[in-house]
């Protein structure tokens, strides 16, 4: 465990899909904490397991999906919980 | 068929479920639950409102996703004797407009969720609607604001009489018209008739011996023909269709554990992706039933993989372009045999169902042997006989082979090889086309509107990055004009072409090289970004 907070991770995750989001080069999109990533159309199936891969490089540890609940992990903020929840390395 | 026969509508298996099953759930979406019973009542509804609107030509829009209102709209156009053409929220409202255009459509349904799509596709059109908004109260700003069309709200609807539904209808009537990808840079209407699907549907049915007490997964756009097997397989045996919200269709796996589903139907892309989020786990889908893929190749590798997970369930890769009415071969995966009949990985696409015929031919039209390859041909009950007021790409694609007679064959563009058991293996394909995630993408349909949008000839798009015969999206090269602004063409292409098919990323170069023959060098396009 490299010891992120939770705020700071969800500074990266915002700064990583507004770089690599598919509508970046045509829309300024406002992103935060409260972003939903799918509904909002900023990522889709094939940018989640990017940002996931993204994650598990930050924080050091694998992120368990298996049984969470889409609706948390699709907004930026659960996201970041569900992905410390699981970093057990500390 | 003549004009004056009749055949069973496409409906008629809803109904007899609600006859039979009444109080049994047949949809559940959003959290909530429907009852056969239930769903009924709101199609009985839509459908008194479409008979009540008299509007005479045969096909109805419908603009709903994922909600009850998308499920009921469907089968109250169906009900009301009409054929449903499908649009897709999450399309440019330009591809919206001149889907609804091409299909002639005077009516369309629309589901709430929709709204704010409905709003910018009204001011684009010239011809004025019915637009029926099932779960809409009163909207005086629309009403108002676009007094061209006519709207028919909830309240209206409640009080529309009752309705018995059509279940016999003329031999020719459309079930449903769906809108695939043309190379001539405008999509292409593919007419499917009730007799297909209640082709496809009978037969499939018996062949996965569908029950009451199945739970079918409901993952695909209503714009992609392979919900209507969803849809139509489920309701026909009195079974419960689960709608796979937008968040869990991205990662389904706790959907399929939560609702215990037994038949699962999607795009092999999932089982990547489900891999690398590691959500494969040995057994982790115990009640699954049949694990179903179609849509684009899929490769052995993720069907050992998805079996792991779905160690009860038999798995089958489907295979059938929409002119064929969503699947027309099948191969079941054999653990022992399977390995040694996949062909560069790819699992073979297998038989055609019964009462459908496939023809390998050559270059000059001829049928070929088992062992060779050539262009697969297809014909039979569940073949479309035509596009949608195309005549000349009919005449293209729906051809007479020699020495095969009258009967009319769907020339699919895939280049297949059987063996001698007849077993069937996708090869590649003849032109262009290529599928993104499972969406079928002409390629030369991007590039018509790069070219519009730069005003050059020389505009390609090449699948990016491509994997093991399908790919995650696409990229565009463009010659002799660097100093157009990225942002411009892409912003462009966002307003006339679906996501799917917008390039990620546009490269500028002087000349787009070209091989020995002249032609263009794709292999060598694909070095220069990198490939």
């Amino acid at each position: 465990m490299n010891g992120l907070s939770e705020s700071h991770l969800i500074k990266l995750v915002i700064e990583w899909v507004k770089e690599n989001n598919p509508k970046r080069r045509t829309e300024a999109i406002e992103i935060n904490q409260n972003t939903d990533l799918f509904k909002s159309g900023v990522i889709d199936s094939f940018g989640l397991v990017d940002l996931i891969v993204y994650i598990e490089s930050e924080i050091g540890c694998v992120v368990e999906l298996a049984d969470t609940d889409p609706e948390e992990f699709s907004v930026v903020r659960g996201l970041c919980r569900i992905a410390l929840k699981g970093d057990h390395s500390g | 068929m003549s004009e004056k026969s009749v055949t069973r509508s496409i409906f008629c298996g809803f109904a007899d479920s609600v006859a039979r099953f009444g109080e049994h759930p047949a949809l559940a979406v959003n959290g909530e639950r429907l009852s056969y019973r239930q769903l009924s009542h709101k199609v009985v509804a839509l459908a008194s409102v479409i008979d009540s609107v008299e509007d005479s030509y045969p096909l109805v829009g419908l603009l709903a996703h994922r909600s009850v209102n998308a499920y009921a709209g469907v089968l109250g156009i169906l009900g009301a004797g009409k054929g449903y053409v499908p649009l897709n929220p999450k399309f440019p409202p330009e591809r919206t407009r001149s889907m609804l255009l091409l299909s002639g459509c005077r009516t369309l349904v629309v589901g709430s969720e929709c709204v704010s799509q409905l709003v910018k596709l009204l001011p684009r059109l010239e011809q004025s609607l019915t637009v029926i908004l099932p779960d809409v109260s009163d909207l005086a700003s629309i009403s108002s604001e676009f007094s061209n069309h006519r709207f028919v709200f909830a309240g209206d609807i409640s009080q529309a009489p009752p309705h018995s539904f059509r279940t016999d209808i003329e031999g020719d009537a459309i079930a449903y018209l769906m809108f695939t990808s043309g190379s001539t840079g405008v999509p292409k209407g593919v007419p499917i008739y009730h007799r297909n699907v209640r082709s496809y549907v009978q037969y499939v049915c018996d062949h996965y011996q569908v029950t009451e007490r199945d739970r079918f997964s409901q993952e695909f756009d209503l714009t992609f023909d392979l919900s209507v097997h969803d849809m139509f397989v489920c309701w026909e045996r009195g079974a419960c269709l689960f709608c796979v919200p937008e968040q869990s269709a991205m990662a389904p796996a706790k959907f399929i554990r939560d609702h215990e589903i037994t038949m699962w139907f999607s795009v092999p892309s999932v089982i990547g992706l489900l891999s690398r989020l590691r959500l494969l786990a040995p057994k982790s889908f115990p009640s699954l039933r049949y694990s179903l893929f179609c849509g684009e190749p899929l490769p052995a590798a993720s069907a050992e993989r998805w079996l792991q997970a779905a160690s009860n369930s038999l798995l089958e890769n489907l295979y059938g372009p929409t002119e064929t009415t969503i699947a027309i071969s099948h191969y079941r995966w054999d653990e022992k045999r399977s390995p040694e009949e996949c062909v560069n990985g790819i699992v073979p696409i297998g038989w055609p169902f019964e009462g459908q015929i496939a023809c390998i031919v050559g270059e000059n039209g001829v049928e070929l042997p088992p062992g060779r390859t050539g262009e697969l041909c297809l014909h039979g009950s569940q073949v479309t006989t035509g596009y949608w007021n195309d005549g000349d790409k009919t005449r293209e694609q729906f051809i007479h082979l020699i020495e095969k007679g009258e009967a009319l064959w769907y020339r699919t563009g895939d280049l297949v090889r059987k063996d001698e058991s007849g077993c069937i293996c996708y090869l590649g394909r003849t032109d262009h086309q290529c599928k993104i995630r499972g969406y079928r993408v002409e390629l030369q349909e991007i590039e018509a509107v790069l070219r519009k949008v730069c005003n050059t000839d020389q505009a390609i798009s090449i699948p990016w990055p491509a994997r093991e015969g399908s790919a995650d999206g696409t990229v565009a090269i463009i010659a002799g004009k660097q100093t157009l602004d990225e942002k411009i063409i892409l912003s462009f292409c966002s307003e006339l072409l679906p996501p799917y098919m917008v390039p990620s990323e546009i490269y500028f170069v002087e000349h787009l090289p070209l091989n020995a023959n002249g032609k263009i060098d794709r292999p060598g396009l694909l070095k220069l970004i990198g490939g």
